[in-house]
């Protein structure tokens, strides 16, 4: 028997994918599988990485249409000991130890002024962008006598030759560590804008990177001795980087996250509830079924009261309340969706059982002595088979889109990225009204093709199992 | 009766759990930090939330039997009055797009009913099964971003202009023109499920005997479909069509949201989240009773058109 059951599985998967609907739906439900399984591998980034080019930013192949050629990306400087260029060091020795550039200074004499450059040519041949970061690990130690002290600044010269102080660590009178963790500065920095003389709502990016051509960073060392002391400052590898305005397949969200990523990562979510909630529907509707079908009398009078109260639950407010009064949980959402959506089954279940109940085969059964369990488990389970795998696919479908709608509207699992997340965000932050299309239209789509596969699957083996519905084609 | 373990269950649910689990108290997230602990506990006791719950229950089943709502946490007006406020929009755009899915549902299934197999029949189905299968918000957010912003066809939000137009012909335009995109989007979704559960049951119908007969008979095409099959598939369809009623009263909750709709599912949202249960409780006890009703009629009318049901 059991044999028996798998060859009409296998028969009818078979006869699925000789049919052109069928296949269809299998073909992209397994591409949906591939890339929930292999979605480390796939998805660049991890989903909850921020901040990896600047908000907003457009797929990176969209470049290659005129109007969004010249975008930036994302430009990285890593200025350590050896890219730095010595401009003027004023006879002063720096030693170059692992990235670092280490310079000792002491003196005999009263009072020593050296000032170091330091120059780092880059090239910039985008148009402007909004923002730059960076950060600069030093250390600056101070031996013995007070009055020495040392200033770090960094400079961005322009080709046409103007020069903005971005960083400026003040005159250092003390022992400092500035490594863990390091100084930064970063040009959403309302303090640095207003030093470089711009207004708080004003882009500094925008204005310093106007032109394309060669900068230059350039650090400016001061230091200070006086007599009996001495001055260490180590300077660590300078990151610097322009946040690009074009990054990824699908370019970023409004915080810079990889919008690909997310959507890589959602596959899993939907999966999961989709299949989750309907194996629990199906088997919690199979269960109630079985008895209250096998069973009849009160039994059945009992459970199917159950049912019915259930079926009069309007789902969507409900899920809606619950959510928000219990919490934003994926698992609480699976499950209560698996606990509003068991009822047609099982009624459907029950009335199939019914039917079967009285059949020759179940009486001789009783007659040699069988046990219910065993009938169920021998005779009747597998009659049902069909129905179950009918149920279990076309359950999917729904249970997808409910979780994607309560995602939409906020009540999704707040650490886990999902497609009606990714809409929610999309919807909340302007998306929609800045033709974001590249954010909107690929979760939107992969809800539908993944709940579509679900559907061909279903409708294919309907037919299969159902040849009235093939009637007369 | 069953009402009645609806109304536990809904009770369990939004109140017990969240107690029992959570320790939430619904005055908790209406409550302003600042007050004293009196005024606390008068609040409290104005709303009778300092009772014990199986007596709030109790009290809470006894009061709807005299139509009392109970009054929301936030307005602090009736809830049955803020219902009515806001119950015709939504009856007037879920009635509207019910009735229209089921007339469009009912011709379109039975139109590639006829032509199943051929081109039109695989066109309508892919599309319906492709309609079928996209979230209900993406759809409205599309039609939104589309006719809304980019075309200004359509208002954004809202159910009427603000001010309201005043003479009452330009009133109802006014109205009829908020309300085309979330008809629309109603529309969208519910076509493509609907006449494809239409198309499979005159299907399943047409392997049936009668129809042979019928055929051999010489009966035309059409006639088969209206006279024979149409009259053996309207139980399934009623039953149905009464399942989607109480829908009209809660709402779609998704489209009112995205669209700003003035009506029963956005409030339902918004209640929601400002922890507003008497108005929740409410919604979902006017569409439970709802549900239940309608399937009564269901029966009964499904008994009155079918002569094999008899009413006991």
């Amino acid at each position: 028997m059991k044999s028996d059951k798998y060859s009409t599985f296998t028969s009818a998967l078979k006869w699925a994918t000789s049919h052109k609907k069928g296949s269809l739906g299998l073909l992209i439900l397994i591409l949906f599988l591939l890339i929930a399984i292999f979605a480390d591998f796939i998805a660049p980034h991890k989903p909850d990485e921020l901040g990896l080019a600047d908000g907003l930013a457009v797929p990176i192949w969209l470049k290659s249409l005129p109007e969004y050629r010249n975008l930036p990306e994302n430009v990285v400087i890593m200025a350590s000991s050896n890219n730095w260029n010595i401009k003027s060091s004023e006879g002063l020795q720096l030693q170059r130890s692992n990235q670092w550039l280490i310079c000792n200074i002491s003196t005999n004499e009263n009072y020593l002024r050296k000032v170091i450059f330091l120059e780092y040519p880059f090239n910039y041949s985008y148009s402007p962008p909004r923002i730059f970061e960076g950060k600069l690990p030093f250390t600056v130690s101070v031996y013995e006598a007070p009055g020495s002290y040392a200033r770090l600044q960094l400079y961005i010269e322009t080709p046409s030759g103007r020069n903005y102080e971005i960083f400026d660590s003040g005159s250092i009178a003390y022992n400092k560590s500035m490594i863990d963790p390091p100084a930064r500065f970063d040009a959403r920095d309302v303090s640095l804008k207003l030093m470089l003389g711009f207004a708080p709502d004003e882009d500094v990016g925008e204005k310093i990177f106007a032109e394309e051509g060669t900068y230059h960073l350039r650090l400016v060392l001061t230091f200070v001795v006086v007599n009996g002391s001495t001055l260490k400052v180590a300077i660590g590898p300078l990151y610097f980087r322009i946040l690009g305005l074009a990054y990824g397949l699908l370019g970023t969200d409004n915080l810079g996250a990889d919008l690909f990523s997310n959507l890589i990562y959602g596959t899993r979510v939907s999966l999961l509830v989709g299949v989750m909630a309907s194996v629990i529907s199906v088997s919690i509707g199979l269960v109630v079924g079985l008895v209250s079908g096998y069973k009849g009398g009160i039994v059945d009078q009992i459970l199917m009261f159950f049912t019915d109260t259930l079926l009069f639950m309007p789902v969507i407010p409900l899920l809606v309340a619950v959510s928000v009064f219990i919490g934003k949980n994926l698992y609480l959402t699976i499950s209560l969706i698996a606990l509003l959506s068991w009822m047609g089954f099982a009624r459907n279940c029950r009335s199939y059982v019914m039917s079967l109940r009285d059949r020759l085969f179940v009486e001789s059964a009783k007659a040699l002595g069988a046990s219910d369990i065993y009938i169920i488990f021998r005779h009747i389970l597998p009659q049902l088979t069909p129905i179950v795998y009918i149920t279990l696919v076309m359950n999917v479908p729904g249970a997808i889109l409910l979780e994607a709608s309560l995602s939409f509207l906020n009540l999704g699992d707040p650490s886990i990225p999902s497609w009606g997340r990714m809409l929610y965000n999309a919807y909340y932050s302007g998306a929609f009204f800045r033709m974001v299309w590249w954010w909107i239209i690929p979760p939107g789509l992969m809800i539908a093709l993944l709940a579509m596969s679900f559907v061909l699957i279903g409708q294919t083996l309907d037919e299969v199992f159902n040849p009235k519905l093939r009637a007369r084609r | 009766m069953v009402l009645f373990t609806a109304l536990v269950l809904e009770f369990l649910l939004l109140r017990v759990l969240p107690y029992y689990i959570l320790g939430i108290d619904p005055s908790f997230f209406f409550m302003n930090p600042n007050l004293t602990n009196e005024q606390r506990a008068l609040i409290r006791k104005t709303f009778g939330l300092d009772e014990p719950l199986p007596y709030q229950f109790v009290k809470y089943v006894l009061s709807l039997f005299t139509g009392n709502l109970g009054y929301s946490f936030y307005t602090r007006r009736p809830v049955a009055s803020e219902l009515m406020e806001r119950l015709p929009n939504t009856l007037i755009l879920l009635g509207t797009s019910t009735i229209l899915v089921i007339l469009i549902g009912i011709g379109v299934g039975l139109l590639i009913a006829m032509k199943r197999g051929g081109k039109v029949d695989t066109t309508i189905v892919t599309t319906g099964v492709f309609l079928n299968s996209f979230p209900a918000f993406f759809l409205g957010l599309l039609f939104l971003l589309v006719f809304g912003y980019y075309f200004r066809l359509f208002p954004m939000a809202g159910t009427v202009s603000r001010p309201p137009p005043q003479d009452f012909f330009s009133y109802i335009v006014d109205y009829l023109w908020h309300m085309t995109l979330p008809l629309l989007t109603q529309l969208m979704i519910g076509i493509g499920g609907f006449a494809l559960f239409i198309r499979s049951l005159f299907i399943t119908q047409l392997g049936e005997d009668y129809i042979v007969t019928a055929r051999a008979k010489g009966v035309s095409e059409e006639k088969i479909m209206m006279r024979h099959v149409l009259r053996n598939i309207l139980p399934p369809i009623i039953t149905v069509v009464a399942l989607e009623l109480p829908g009209i009263v809660s709402g779609a909750v998704i489209t009112e949201t995205i669209f700003s709709w003035y009506g029963v599912g956005r409030w339902l949202f918004e209640a929601s989240m400002q922890f507003d249960y008497p108005v929740v409780q409410a919604v979902l006890f006017i569409s439970i009773v709802l549900t239940v009703t309608s399937l009564y009629i269901a029966d009964i009318v499904i008994a009155l058109v079918d002569p094999r049901v008899r009413l006991k």
